[in-house]
């Protein structure tokens, strides 16, 4: 199976920023469930994206986000279609994902289809341990990453 | 926006300049048609992050340093490294200093591919953002991305993170990078080196402004190779100096319309950052960079600010071929570290920021914690020239319409790549004419 028919998930974050490590944690979770023509990685750099997902035809992005809503809230959107909850700034030079998709649209370097799952932090601050409920929604966000990849291609839900 | 204040005046102000680092404003007024008065103001809240380094360990400052800053991160830890190595007398291995040079490349590429192609290339092509810019210039930004991400693999390969390296001790490294794994990024950076060059040749056709800078330039300079992650300091006012002696020539004061201190060198103003290495250091690039250099316009030295973006292709053509050189060369076996135990003392550490020069001073007691610590980043030495430059194009331009003056003036402080910090880039200019 070739890369590009191999779905992608990236989970993007700082490892030791507090609830911004949701989206590696939640990557990491995906990785364990072992599912086949799935490729899941990490990154810090939202930059990166615009490139990583070239060519897929698929793609999942995990990310942290602040819209205000409870801790450990998990809101799925499909991010050809929809705005991103929050407008969250994070990355180099405040280039967060929401930049990186438009740039990827600008480019025509867009999946497929592509969902972002968000998942709402509350503490973000250089060595803050990631917070009890954004911890408990790690594996249910998990589990909605699975749900989308399970979805045939066609599904127009996906 | 042009406001008609109650007095007479007039005010133009721009909100949210993007493309700069940091939280700041720039205020113009204009009296009967002269330029009355100019001003970078860094509103950007102080850190402090040199109290607080006080009372910690002499093993923390490379992790917590970092933390400065996202795309600079490298700067910080080398110096500290350097400054606190010093105290406590010991010499790394040449192995450990090449490998700071290689991490340092990994910095250079991913901030200058950054800056040139999706920072300051818009204000060349006529456009407010990269986003913009990338549906009639798709090669160009996607040579901008490809080229950030070598630098990104970079970082992680030596770094093991591509954001905040996590690899870097006082005394080197936790661990060293496996030759094999080094050797895997060299068909990236080949594609790196060809993409760089392009960029060189890309750039060199913007049109540029006269401008010329009358200023001190301050950079490193290593004997036998472009100064990129240690040096001694050499100005083009003919002052030559060890790192340890910065405190005596570089002064930092408050100015009442900025959180961030204003540095001087023996009094006057410098500048700090690829024209000043450019212009110190052209004889140790390499005959490639020198040779692209020349067919992009480039003399030995460049004066003109507006074609920094041209002197940071260079630098960014140079550190993928001074990576690949490294990588060709490295072979495993080397100690990551050498062991340091504390002692009291002061030390200094220095290198070549992607923005220009950053000096740490710490000093030590006998049990290694810190009593003492400063940092001077390339931005605060530069903040003075940002200005002087700015009341030049301001007279200069005065003339132009506002929209036309502030893009200029706009497009004069992104000249410099500033780093007021990582959080947020904002700036608000105003102009005022009375």
């Amino acid at each position: 199976m070739t890369a590009a028919a191999r779905a992608l998930v990236v989970g993007i974050g700082s490892p030791d920023a507090g609830d911004d490590a949701v989206g590696l944690l939640v990557a990491e979770a995906v990785a364990r469930f072992g599912l086949p023509d799935v490729e899941v990685l990490t990154h810090e750099d939202p930059t990166d994206l615009t490139l990583l997902w070239q060519g897929r035809s698929r793609a999942v992005v995990v990310d942290a986000v602040r819209s205000g809503a409870p801790a450990g809230t998990v809101v799925t959107v499909d991010a050809l279609t929809q705005p991103l909850p929050g407008g969250r700034s994070s990355g180099t030079h405040d280039f967060g994902l929401a930049s990186a998709i438009a740039l990827s649209r600008a480019l025509g370097t867009l999946p497929g289809r592509l969902t972002v799952v968000g998942v709402e932090g509350v503490a973000f601050a250089p060595g803050d341990p990631v917070s009890p409920a954004v911890a408990a929604a790690i594996g249910r966000a998990a589990a909605v990453v699975r749900e989308i990849l399970d979805k045939p291609s066609h599904d127009p839900a996906w | 926006m042009t406001d008609h204040r109650g007095d007479g005046s007039q005010v133009l102000q721009v909100g949210a300049l993007a493309r700069v680092e940091g939280e700041g404003g720039m205020r113009l007024e204009f009296r009967d048609g002269e330029v009355a008065d100019v001003r970078l103001n860094i509103f950007e809240p102080p850190r402090f992050y040199e109290a607080f380094l006080r009372g910690r360990r002499f093993t923390e400052p490379p992790d917590i340093t970092a933390r400065i800053c996202g795309i600079c991160p490298v700067a910080y830890q080398t110096a500290a490294c350097w400054a606190l190595e010093s105290i406590c007398g010991v010499k790394v291995t040449d192995a450990i200093h090449t490998m700071r040079r290689l991490l340092y490349c990994g910095e250079w590429i991913e901030s200058h591919a950054l800056h040139i192609h999706l920072l300051h290339a818009p204000d060349f092509l006529g456009y407010d953002s990269a986003i913009e810019m990338a549906a009639d210039h798709r090669a160009v930004v996607e040579r901008g991305l490809r080229l950030k991400k070598a630098g990104n693999d970079l970082m992680t390969a030596v770094g093991g993170r591509a954001v905040h390296p996590v690899n870097v001790r006082v005394g080197g490294f936790y661990r060293m990078p496996d030759a094999a794994a080094l050797r895997a990024l060299k068909p990236t950076l080949e594609q790196a080196l060809e993409d760089a060059f392009a960029t060189i040749a890309l750039v060199a056709g913007f049109d540029f402004p006269d401008f010329e800078q009358p200023y001190t330039y301050l950079a490193l300079r290593e004997p036998d190779r472009y100064a990129i992650e240690s040096g001694s300091v050499v100005t083009t006012a003919g002052t030559a100096f060890p790192v340890a002696e910065f405190g005596r020539h570089i002064v930092e004061e408050h100015v009442a319309h900025s959180n961030a201190l204003h540095a001087k060198l023996d009094g006057e103003l410098y500048v700090v950052g690829p024209l000043a290495r450019y212009t110190l250091n052209f004889a140790q690039l390499s005959p490639a960079c020198r040779d692209a250099a020349r067919a992009a316009g480039l003399g030995e030295t460049c004066r003109n600010p507006f074609r920094s973006i041209v002197v940071r292709a260079v630098e960014l053509a140079y550190a993928v071929e001074e990576a690949l050189r490294i990588i060709d060369a490295w072979t495993d076996g080397a100690a990551p570290a050498v062991p340091v135990r504390p002692r009291a003392g002061e030390g200094c550490g220095a290198s070549e920021a992607p923005r220009g020069t950053i000096f740490h001073r710490y000093v030590l007691d006998a049990d290694g914690l810190i009593t003492d610590a400063q940092i001077v980043p390339p931005t605060s030495q530069n903040q003075p020239s940002v200005e002087a430059d700015l009341w030049t194009a301001a007279r200069a331009w005065a003339d132009l319409d506002d929209r036309t003056l502030t893009l200029r003036c706009e497009q004069t402080i992104r000249n410099y790549d500033p780093c007021i910090s990582c959080a947020t880039h904002f700036l608000d200019l105003e102009i005022v004419r009375s």
